[in-house]
């Protein structure tokens, strides 16, 4: 019997997980497997874009008033302002967990990064690997890629960045400088630079390419398991400011951040129940007493006390939709606010600045999380919500997908365990 | 393809949506360029096969090994490992089997023959020159951890001549090959534990599970298998009977693998899946209900346990872990390692041994890394206590030893039933 | 302006406008082609795939079921790489007609087309997907066609022998000399879109092969063709549901056929008559029926997973015709405007379907010939095109190439194992304005995550071109040693080609607007489909280039290729696209 339950691996779910089991709370997670955090380009996005007319934000944490007020309905509306709270306690994680996030928050002003094709991500706090690439600074940038790498383009990302008035240019070292795999992902060539000799391979070669003053861009692959040991060694034995910019899935930047949260938790005590699909729940009158997950023989109930669900939107598998125009939440059938029809679901344009309406699809709650009905009742008095499960916002679009993640996550789990 | 029906595990590649979480845990494809990885032989390849197609278009889905960290891992829901073994098998159906692999699948019938004479059939096979000569002559790795057969005769045969308890309590056992002929020890800590609980034993005619068979691909051997264990642990189901095993991994074929591989899914499998359960995941279900003696005696030591594959794939939890914690004084140290490497029958094969060994370092470094005290690593699968032994050279037991030993049934160091 | 002298000028760059440059170059004409986008950009690259055995008109319209089993045998060889000898079954469910199947049988026989009865078990046993409720099934030897690909091989040997292929040239006005009851067309100003410029091409006969477009073209000479555009929508499913052509045994209608084509399996087909063959809209109405329809084939397909949903328009004709385009006769039909309509030099060649594009070559060209006296006679059905000894397609063929040749790292895009040598070449070898142009070539982008992964890549691929080609010189001969008709084998394309040998890249498109352009184009054929798995996985897409690339807010925001503005009309009827936000 747990305190409680979090259902869902994602950034929100561990950072939901941590937050409940730091309050001394006994915390499982349920989770059908791992993904989110892998797909993210490892920076905490608090807020970008102004949904609708998709504005710039240059000061997140300002705008964000507005936001609320205009749209009381958005999941960072709930959370009363304590947003730069909940970042400054992700923050303090971080350096606890050895792999420190900064950046922006001390200004206010988000960050602009780099994207791996040369556009300008903004962004709030972002790894320390990342904070050099901002392109607020007027350091001239050398973007150098790995020849034969097909996750990562230097000609183009600084062909962009000039067409944008950066001084930036592109250049090419072997891939076998780092690995003689014959066949590599992203997630491998960081753990080849794990070993402290190849980076020195690298670190030599990159600075015979880099001239005086250039801050140097690279694939986000410095290292796995010793990524803070590589970004020093790399910066010292160049004597450059080093960047790195986040590649394809797996993103190397969010592995990282996953793995340090598990590990974490589980000193924590936090079990991570992994390839647990949830198929089931028993609820008496309005309580979720057992939660049950796919096994070979027989379903495996989860009892707890509380259930926190942070299973993600449609990408991360919370909710569900067939061609008929029905969609639905899987694990608790909650009630979603929806387009009525399917017909209203997309927009002509792939890049349509307003984006598309299914994706704004989610669970509504009140204001301590907890889903609610159509008339606003509450659906069950033990279950909370948060993440990009929640209705009324399009994270994607707004660039805000972790920050609203780690901000709910955290909001969610401080009213279930009060 | 093969899709028999809508619920092949074939037809799961349609959850696939390419973002490479399996291809970045994968243990095989992190060590080796010789298996593409998940995402690529899996659901990304199977678009490209058919039954009947001129010939098997690729072979380096061989190199999976069924750990299933993939399946663990994938957020979809894709059966990664399964689209890998029916592969395989389809790459035997067209191209036949390689005799040692044929051997491999036999692992019953060379149980058999060797318990005949056990230490003129250990002695025969297990010496360099034989060894040598076999990873010459037919590929079989010649350092990998073949295990011996038992001295001291079969599970079975000692089964029979011992006095068994009679109560109204019943459980059948199922004790798989390995228990049979290689660890008869963990067998009799079986029965005493159930013994101890007040349970009468039944041990009725059993056969192979067919695990070896479905991992090199011989689906039709495997599937004779799979049936003529349902006829004979059937009649048991029926009678309301929990079937319970100590070999995780087969209990994993006939509640689950074979049916889903094999695409037999009918009121027979369903009725003999619900009457099986792992050995502690049944005395879980006992601790839950209240009806597990928690009087166990102190074990003070540490006790690295390595989560065997084959015990993730059950997606049961950790039962084993939930009542070795009972135990007073017992410090049971979980590993996240994500599988020991040998994985079936794969880390005997001569061009995989390396792999295998490579795959197993991750566990090796967790056991080493909980200190010189260390007398016993524990682990579900007989597979990995194997490779563990092999890779950390500590003792490894069966949970259900350790459970015995906190019985006072059961002797840890010597491995056999404490007379009373 | 730019002039070329030919004799015979071709309109059209499907399969019927190259099969008649290959016939006319093999009967020693001088030919030029123009097509005003890419090859097979038209009805060509936007149908289902079955190579017809003639079973299903067989009943309806045994003529056009004769022509098409003859064809269907001379295609297995003269273009056999680009064929899967599939088989297809005539299945007669309990829903069909009870009359047909024994119909069907006779006119199978009297026709000629092997036609063999098998019980509903033994159908079961190699489609297991299939309907076990079906009452009969017969077997016939309907195939799977790589019109892509057939195209481009057809194209290639058209060069070889003579011909000149110019795509992105579309006509802008066929020039007519002469008066009333004298008047002639001698050739077509054409307009080469890549670079902007006019051309004049002045030929002694020109045909119009373009299609649902010929009224269009016609027009400029003042001539009136009209064409039944039937538009035929399609979807496909994430994986070969079935390896046999499916065809219900009944009367054909919408929603009848499922063609295992590549990897996917197409549901076919609607018929609606529309107006403009250019901009054609998916009715949610269309999406329903091929699923409904298609559950009667495959119990539980409406469940699956799809990929894309797409629409081509038959180029149908008949004189006077006012009816559904469902019933209009897809019999080919070749209009001579001399005796039609007084204008001489000018044919235009209407209806058929691509089974039979090589008889309609030969139809027109004999009646070209008729004209331009002495020419040799037909040789298409006993000439192979290039490519062909790479045997009949199989599905594994790419997946095989890339591990004999330990590929698996250059693939760019994975789902449908593309190599970065094939993009390469595909790119130095055609003249490419989109990306849309290399999927046509080498099928980038049309696995399940839709450009989810690849865009990016090919654009970063392509722009790395453009910067290397800025030193090179283009050296037009050893270009040809590339055979087009290989375009699609990982083993062949194991290295890219020497990078001093290129490049024919007329691409010099903004890099942002090929990866903006691409994403517009998958995103256009997913709109009609897009719930379950597929939008879970466009969610991901979408991730990717918003919030990883933040690729909507690039430079060169206003740029755009002359395919933007096609690729932005909305494929499906109703789009939100006054709000509907929950």
């Amino acid at each position: 019997m747990s305190d409680l339950i979090v259902i869902g691996a994602g950034l929100c779910g561990l950072i939901a997980a941590y937050t409940a089991a730091r309050a001394g709370k006994q915390v499982k997670i349920v989770t059908k497997g791992l993904g989110a955090t892998h797909w993210h380009a490892g920076s905490i996005d608090v807020l970008g874009y102004y949904p609708d007319d998709a504005t710039p934000v240059m000061r997140p944490l300002e705008t964000l008033h507005d936001l609320t007020r205009a749209r009381p309905q958005h999941p960072y509306a709930i959370l009363d302002g304590t947003l730069s709270d909940a970042l400054e306690n992700f923050a303090s994680l971080t350096r606890e967990l050895g792999l420190p996030y900064a950046g922006a928050p001390n200004s206010g002003d988000n960050l602009w990064l780099p994207s791996p094709v040369g556009a300008a991500r903004p962004t709030f706090p972002a790894p320390r690997a990342q904070l050099a690439g901002d392109l607020r600074r007027a350091a001239p940038m050398l973007i150098v890629g790995l020849r034969g790498m097909r996750d990562f383009y230097p000609e183009l990302i600084a062909e962009n960045l000039s067409k944008q008035g950066q001084r930036a240019r592109a250049a090419f070292l072997p891939l076998d400088l780092i690995t003689d795999r014959r066949d590599s992902n992203t997630a491998q060539l960081a753990s080849a630079l794990d070993d402290p000799t190849r980076r020195a391979k690298l670190a030599a070669a990159l600075k015979q390419l880099a001239q005086p003053g250039e801050r140097i861009g690279i694939p986000a692959i410095l290292g796995m398991d010793a990524h803070a040991a590589a970004l020093d060694d790399l910066q010292a034995q160049t004597g450059a400011a080093i960047f790195e910019i986040p590649t394809l899935p797996p993103s190397v930047p969010g592995v990282r951040l996953t793995n340090a949260l598990r590990n974490h938790l589980r000193q924590l005590g936090v079990r991570v129940e992994i390839n647990a699909d949830v198929i089931g729940f028993h609820a008496e009158k309005d309580r979720v007493l057992w939660i049950e997950s796919d096994a070979s023989g027989r379903p495996l109930k989860h009892r707890a006390e509380k259930f926190l669900l942070a299973t993600g939107g449609i990408l991360g598998g919370g909710i569900d939709s067939d061609h008929t125009g029905k969609v639905w939440e899987r694990v608790f059938d909650l009630p979603l606010a929806v387009p009525r029809e399917r017909e209203q679901w997309f927009r002509a344009r792939f890049f349509d600045p307003a984006g598309h309406p299914i994706f704004r699809a989610g669970v509504p709650v009140n204001r301590e999380f907890q889903p609610i009905d159509a008339q606003g009742a509450r659906v069950y008095a033990n279950v909370w919500a948060a993440g990009n499960l929640l209705a009324h916002a399009d994270p994607i679009l707004e660039r805000s997908l972790e920050g609203l993640a780690i901000a709910t996550g955290i909001a969610a789990a401080r009213r279930a365990v009060k | 393809m093969h899709t028999a029906s809508w619920h092949s595990v074939g037809m799961t590649l349609d959850e696939c949506i390419k973002c490479n979480v399996c291809t970045t845990y994968c243990p095989v494809a992190a060590v080796t360029d010789k298996f593409p990885g998940p995402k690529y032989v899996g659901p990304q390849a199977q678009r490209f096969r058919e039954c009947g197609q001129l010939k098997s278009p690729d072979i380096s889905v061989d190199y999976c090994s069924a750990c299933r960290v993939c399946n663990e891992v994938c957020p979809s829901g894709v059966k990664i490992a399964e689209i890998n073994a029916r592969a395989k098998a389809q790459i035997v159906a067209d191209r036949g089997i390689p005799i040692r692999n044929w051997f491999f699948g036999r692992n019953e019938q060379l149980g058999k023959i060797g318990s005949i004479a056990p230490q003129i059939a250990n002695l025969g096979f297990h010496n360099p020159f034989s060894r040598f000569m076999a990873e010459k002559i037919m590929g079989v790795a010649r350092h990998a951890p073949i295990p011996h057969w038992s001295t001291a005769g079969s599970f079975g045969a000692w089964f029979r001549r011992t006095p068994r308890l009679k109560s109204d309590k019943k459980v059948v056992y199922f004790h798989g090959c390995s228990t049979n002929y290689y660890e008869p020890q963990v067998g009799k800590a079986a029965v005493a534990v159930l013994e101890h609980l007040g349970y009468q034993v039944i041990v009725p005619p059993q056969n192979c599970c067919g695990l070896p068979m479905l991992n090199n691909g011989e689906f039709r051997a495997a599937e004779k298998l799979y049936r003529s264990n349902i006829a004979k642990l059937l009649p048991y189901a029926d009678q309301g009977l929990p079937i319970v095993g100590t070999s995780v991994s087969c209990v994993l074929v006939l509640r689950e693998e074979a049916s889903e591989m094999l695409d037999i899914e009918n009121d027979e499998t369903r009725r003999l899946r619900n009457a099986l359960w792992d050995m502690s995941e049944w005395l879980r279900d006992l601790l839950e209900r209240g009806e597990l003696d928690t009087n166990f005696r102190e074990l003070k030591m540490i006790v690295p346990y390595h989560v065997s594959c084959q015990a993730r794939a059950h997606r049961m939890g950790r039962p084993s872990l939930d009542v070795m914690t009972l135990i007073p004084g017992l410090d049971v140290r979980e590993g996240n390692a994500k599988c020991c490497g040998l994985a079936g029958t794969y880390g005997y094969k001569a061009e995989k041994y390396d792999i295998a060994m490579k795959v197993g370092e991750e566990a090796f470094r967790f056991v080493r890394a909980q200190g010189d005290d260390v007398r016993f690593t524990t682990s579900d699968s007989e597979i990995c206590r194997w490779q563990l032994e092999h890779g950390t050279h500590k003792d490894c037991r069966a949970p259900i030893e350790i459970f015995a030993a906190a019985y006072g049934l059961y002797d840890l160091d010597k491995r056999r039933l404490i007379q009373k | 302006m730019k002039q070329i002298e030919t004799e015979i000028l071709v309109i059209g760059g499907g399969a019927t406008g190259t099969g008649i440059a290959w016939d006319a170059a093999l009967r020693g004409l001088r030919v030029v082609l123009v097509e005003k986008r890419d090859l097979t950009h038209g009805t060509t690259g936007r149908y289902h795939g079955l190579l017809h055995s003639g079973g299903r008109y067989v009943v309806k319209d045994p003529h056009s079921a004769a022509e098409c089993i003859a064809e269907n045998r001379i295609l297995r060889k003269t273009h056999a790489h680009c064929i899967e000898d599939t088989g297809g079954f005539f299945v007669a469910t309990p829903e069909d007609d009870n009359d047909y199947p024994d119909q069907f049988k006779a006119a199978c026989a009297h026709i000629g087309i092997p036609c063999e009865e098998i019980s509903v078990a033994a159908a079961l046993k190699r489609e297991p997907l299939m309907n076990p409720h079906a009452r009969r099934v017969f077997v016939v030897p309907d195939g799977a066609a790589d019109s892509f690909q057939a195209t481009h091989s057809t194209a290639q040997a058209a060069r070889q022998a003579g011909a000149q292929i110019l795509n992105y040239h579309e006509v802008v006005q066929l020039i007519v000399k002469g008066g009333e009851g004298d008047r002639r067309v001698v050739g077509a100003r054409v307009r080469d879109v890549a670079r902007g410029e006019d051309v004049e091409i002045r030929a002694r006969m020109t045909i119009n092969a373009a299609g649902a477009w010929s009224g269009v073209v016609a027009q400029t000479a003042g001539v009136r063709v009209d064409v039944i555009p039937g538009k035929g929508t399609m979807l496909a499913v994430n994986h070969r549901v079935v390896n046999t052509v499916l065809n219900r045994c009944k009367m054909p209608d919408d929603g009848d056929i499922i063609v295992p084509i590549h990897t996917v399996a197409v549901i076919g087909t609607t018929d609606e008559r529309v107006q403009d063959p250019e901009h054609l809209t998916i009715e949610p109405w269309e999406v329903e029926l091929l699923l409904r329809e298609g559950d009667k084939l495959i119990p539980g397909v409406s469940r699956a997973r799809f990929v894309r949903a797409w629409a081509g328009v038959r180029p149908l004709y008949q004189e006077h015709y006012s009816g559904a385009s469902r019933d209009a006769t897809r019999d080919l039909t070749l209009l001579d405007h001399k005796t039609r309509d007084g204008v001489a030099g000018f044919l235009t060649i209407l209806g058929g379907k691509w089974t039979t594009f090589r008889l309609m070559a030969q139809v027109t060209l004999d009646k070209a010939c008729e004209y331009l006296g002495a020419c040799k006679p037909c040789l298409t059905a006993q000439t192979v095109v290039p490519g062909v000894e790479q045997g009949h397609y199989w599905l594994g063929h790419r997946l095989h190439e890339v591990e004999e040749n330990h590929l698996q790292s250059e693939l760019v895009c994975e789902c449908e194992l593309v190599t970065r040598a094939m993009l390469e070449n595909a790119a130095r070898s055609n003249p490419t304005l989109t990306l849309d142009d290399l999927r046509r070539d080498v099928r980038l982008g049309m696995g399940p995550c839709q450009g989810g992964f690849c865009t990016y890549r090919a654009a970063g691929i392509l722009h790395e071109m453009q910067v290397n080609s800025e030193q090179l010189t283009v050296n037009s001969e050893q270009l040809e040693e590339w055979s087009v008709a290989y375009m699609q084998s990982p083993a062949h394309n194991a290295q890219s080609r020497n990078t001093q040998h290129a490049s024919r890249i007329t691409n010099h498109q903004s890099p942002n607007l090929l990866l903006r352009d691409f994403l517009q184009e998958r995103w256009k054929g997913l709109l009609p489909i897009l719930w379950g798995r597929q939008l879970k996985q466009e969610r991901l897409d979408e991730l990717i280039y918003l919030c990883l690339m933040n690729a909507d807010h690039l430079p060169d925001e206003n740029a755009t290729s002359p395919l933007s503005d096609f690729y932005s009309r909305p494929g499906i009827s109703a789009t939100a696209d006054q709000g509907g936000a929950p």
